[in-house]
């Protein structure tokens, strides 16, 4: 331990608060992801999403159109955060987690920090893996405000009542912030994968934007190849494959059959890029 | 020197997760060494089989050589393009006559449950629930819908494998973590576009947990529905009752004295007229039906191709004429077969 603290005795220059062990280096770096307004901005917006649904709906009844549960709001208003989460998991989701993903390294990179946080060498694989617990914290906050805020707001606006699942079964308002918290967790499980695509990018590279654009980037993409039918056989492969099988967790009972399957192929992805940041990046040269 | 190790991580981690993605597999089929079996012999199995309470996932896929529908075409409205292409996933809970049938579509499901004489259809996309009671002598199988599990298409199977068709049993295997022997049927007719089927019977319980059928003239199979899990523990009392949500569309059917449970769940409660005309022998059987007015929408259109005498539909295992003086003939017979039927 006393060697450990040792290496962080630099870096704790760089930052005030930082020093001790990989506990308070977590700390440190969520209190600088979270206390960054565009950290903030990015959650504010998040919010808005399940906040406009409810109040277009609330404006004009949508009847059967829409994304899926759109049209159960009107008689549940905790409705609203289902719908939400459908309609943020492919584009708003991974837009703002490919940002900060994309910022891990290449933002301490291009601010000139990142020397600070690196003069001892065994540093190194212990701030990749920070830099990763922020991202994937990122991803946990961002699915849970959806959450939190379409339920919220579907519960000021509209009356809220026992939820009806996709299987006819009905469930009263624990059960539907058990379900809820799952979906959070499945939520969160399924960017685990983009957020270590984006970290090894993001090692790459000395300029954050570029390697935000490119994690997004490669979100849609993912997206789009898992459209084309004549793909079908690497469709299992893609990282967005399981993304909306959180509707798995609306059944009665719940089937963690996908649970399991999204958990190994985000593993995999984790694994894979998750070693290549770290080859990459142990043996970057940090000049600035 | 010491930079390349860094990279040794990087180099791993795809080795390892392909490995695993192999080896797991491989590890789970298997072969679990049962002792070898006369085609009889695992026929009496079926037969006695104890299958009266299990719970389990079925997967089912279709591979039958029709164009690829766009998937909000062709996905969760129940019509027969549901059927024909793609993959299906359900979970099936059956204990004794009570069963439910849950199809797990994207974002949405559609539920068959069958509760003595009640019969409930549920499908969260229209938030509809129609019931049905069963008039006492209808109360037969467990599922009503025909073909959800394995054990069902099985059946059919060997009611139309008379003489014709040469059973053997040609492997072991490991389907859904049981122990299964392979039953296959081949048809001994060439007339037929039915290469073979193969069931996998449980060597434990008899219960049939995967069936595949192969076609003529093609690589993969073109229908398979297996088990992809399997509990042989009666399932939780609650999931046979059903009551219809708040707010959902309750439709009351009833049924025709003469027709049977659901077994065409589209039009299973108007459909009466004349009976089916049934030419041909075992496999090559060909089915005429009379159905007054040819069907001219677009997906129709789309999927037949003009033939003497009408429409037809190709697939690899099934052919369907459609003809211009309102007859429907069908049969796992290439079309040519149906055109002669027809004349």
């Amino acid at each position: 331990m006393s060697a450990t603290q040792r290496e962080e005795l630099e870096p704790s220059t760089a930052r005030p608060g930082r020093g001790g062990g990989t506990w308070s280096l977590l700390g440190s770096e969520l209190a600088v992801l979270f206390r960054r307004r565009r950290t903030q901005a990015m959650l504010a917006a998040l919010a808005m999403v399940p906040i406009l649904i409810a109040v277009a709906v609330r404006i004009e009844n949508p009847g059967d159109e829409g994304p899926p549960f759109l049209g159960s709001i009107t008689s549940n208003g905790l409705f609203v955060s289902l719908t939400a989460m459908t309609v943020s998991i492919p584009l708003f989701l991974p837009l703002t987690i490919g940002v900060v993903a994309g910022d891990t390294l290449a933002g301490e990179a291009s601010l000139g920090t990142l020397r600070y946080l690196l003069v001892a060498p065994a540093g190194r694989l212990r701030l990749l893996v920070v830099k990763y617990a922020g991202a994937a914290a990122f991803c946990l906050a961002a699915g849970g405000v959806i959450a939190l805020a379409g339920a919220l707001i579907g519960a000021l606006l509209f009356p809220v009542g026992p939820v009806t699942l996709l299987s006819g079964d009905v469930v009263g308002l624990g059960g539907y912030l058990g379900r809820l918290l799952l979906l959070v967790a499945y939520v969160t499980l399924s960017m685990l994968g983009l957020s270590a695509i984006g970290l090894f990018i993001s090692s790459l590279t000395t300029v954050p934007v570029g390697a935000m654009a490119a994690t997004v980037v490669l979100a849609g993409a993912a997206q789009i190849l898992g459209q084309l039918p004549q793909l079908e056989v690497i469709h299992p492969y893609l990282f967005s494959y399981h993304w909306f099988g959180f509707a798995d967790v609306l059944r009665e009972p719940v089937a963690f059959d996908s649970f399991t399957r999204n958990a190994l192929l985000q593993l995999a992805y984790v694994a894979i890029f998750g070693t290549l940041a770290y080859g990459r990046f142990s043996t970057k040269d940090v000049l600035t | 020197m010491r930079r390349l190790t860094r990279w040794i991580p990087a180099l791993a981690a795809p080795l390892l997760v392909v490995g695993g993605a192999v080896a797991v597999p491989l590890v789970a089929d298997a072969d679990p060494g049962l002792p070898d079996r006369t085609p009889e012999q695992v026929l009496e199995l079926i037969a006695t089989a104890d299958d009266t309470s299990f719970s389990g996932t079925v997967e089912q896929t279709s591979e039958l050589g029709l164009p690829e529908l766009p998937e909000q075409l062709g996905q969760g409205d129940g019509s027969v393009t549901d059927l024909l292409t793609g993959t299906h996933t359900a979970r099936v809970f059956v204990d004794g006559e009570k069963s439910r049938v849950q199809v797990m579509d994207r974002l949405a499901e559609r539920d068959v449950v069958v509760n003595g004489e009640d019969v409930w259809l549920w499908s969260s996309d229209d938030q509809t629930a129609v019931h049905t009671t069963l008039p006492e002598h209808q109360r037969s199988g467990p599922v009503g819908d025909g073909g959800a599990t394995p054990a069902e298409v099985a059946d059919r199977l060997l009611e139309a494998a008379g003489p014709s068709t040469d059973i053997q049993v040609t492997d072991t295997a490991t389907v859904a973590g049981r122990a299964v022997y392979q039953l296959t049927l081949d048809p001994r007719t060439d007339e037929t576009l039915v290469d073979a089927a193969t069931l996998s019977v449980d060597a434990e319980t008899g219960m049939p947990l995967a069936v595949t059928i192969r076609a003529v003239g093609q690589n993969e199979p073109a229908f398979q529905i297996g088990f992809t899990e399997v509990d042989y523990a009666t399932p939780d009392a609650d999931r046979f009752e059903f009551t219809p949500p708040a707010g959902a569309e309750v439709v009351e059917k009833t049924l025709p004295e003469h027709d049977g449970p659901a077994r065409d769940r589209d039009e299973g409660a108007d459909r009466e007229g004349p009976e089916p005309v049934v030419t041909g022998q075992d496999w090559a059987t060909v089915v005429e039906l009379p159905v007054g007015e040819v069907p001219e929408d677009a997906m129709v259109q789309q999927l037949t191709v003009p033939v003497e005498g009408g429409r037809a539909l190709q697939t690899s295992l099934v052919s369907v004429l459609i003809t211009e003086d309102g007859r429907v003939l069908a049969g796992a017979v290439p079309v040519d077969t149906l055109v002669a039927a027809a004349r």
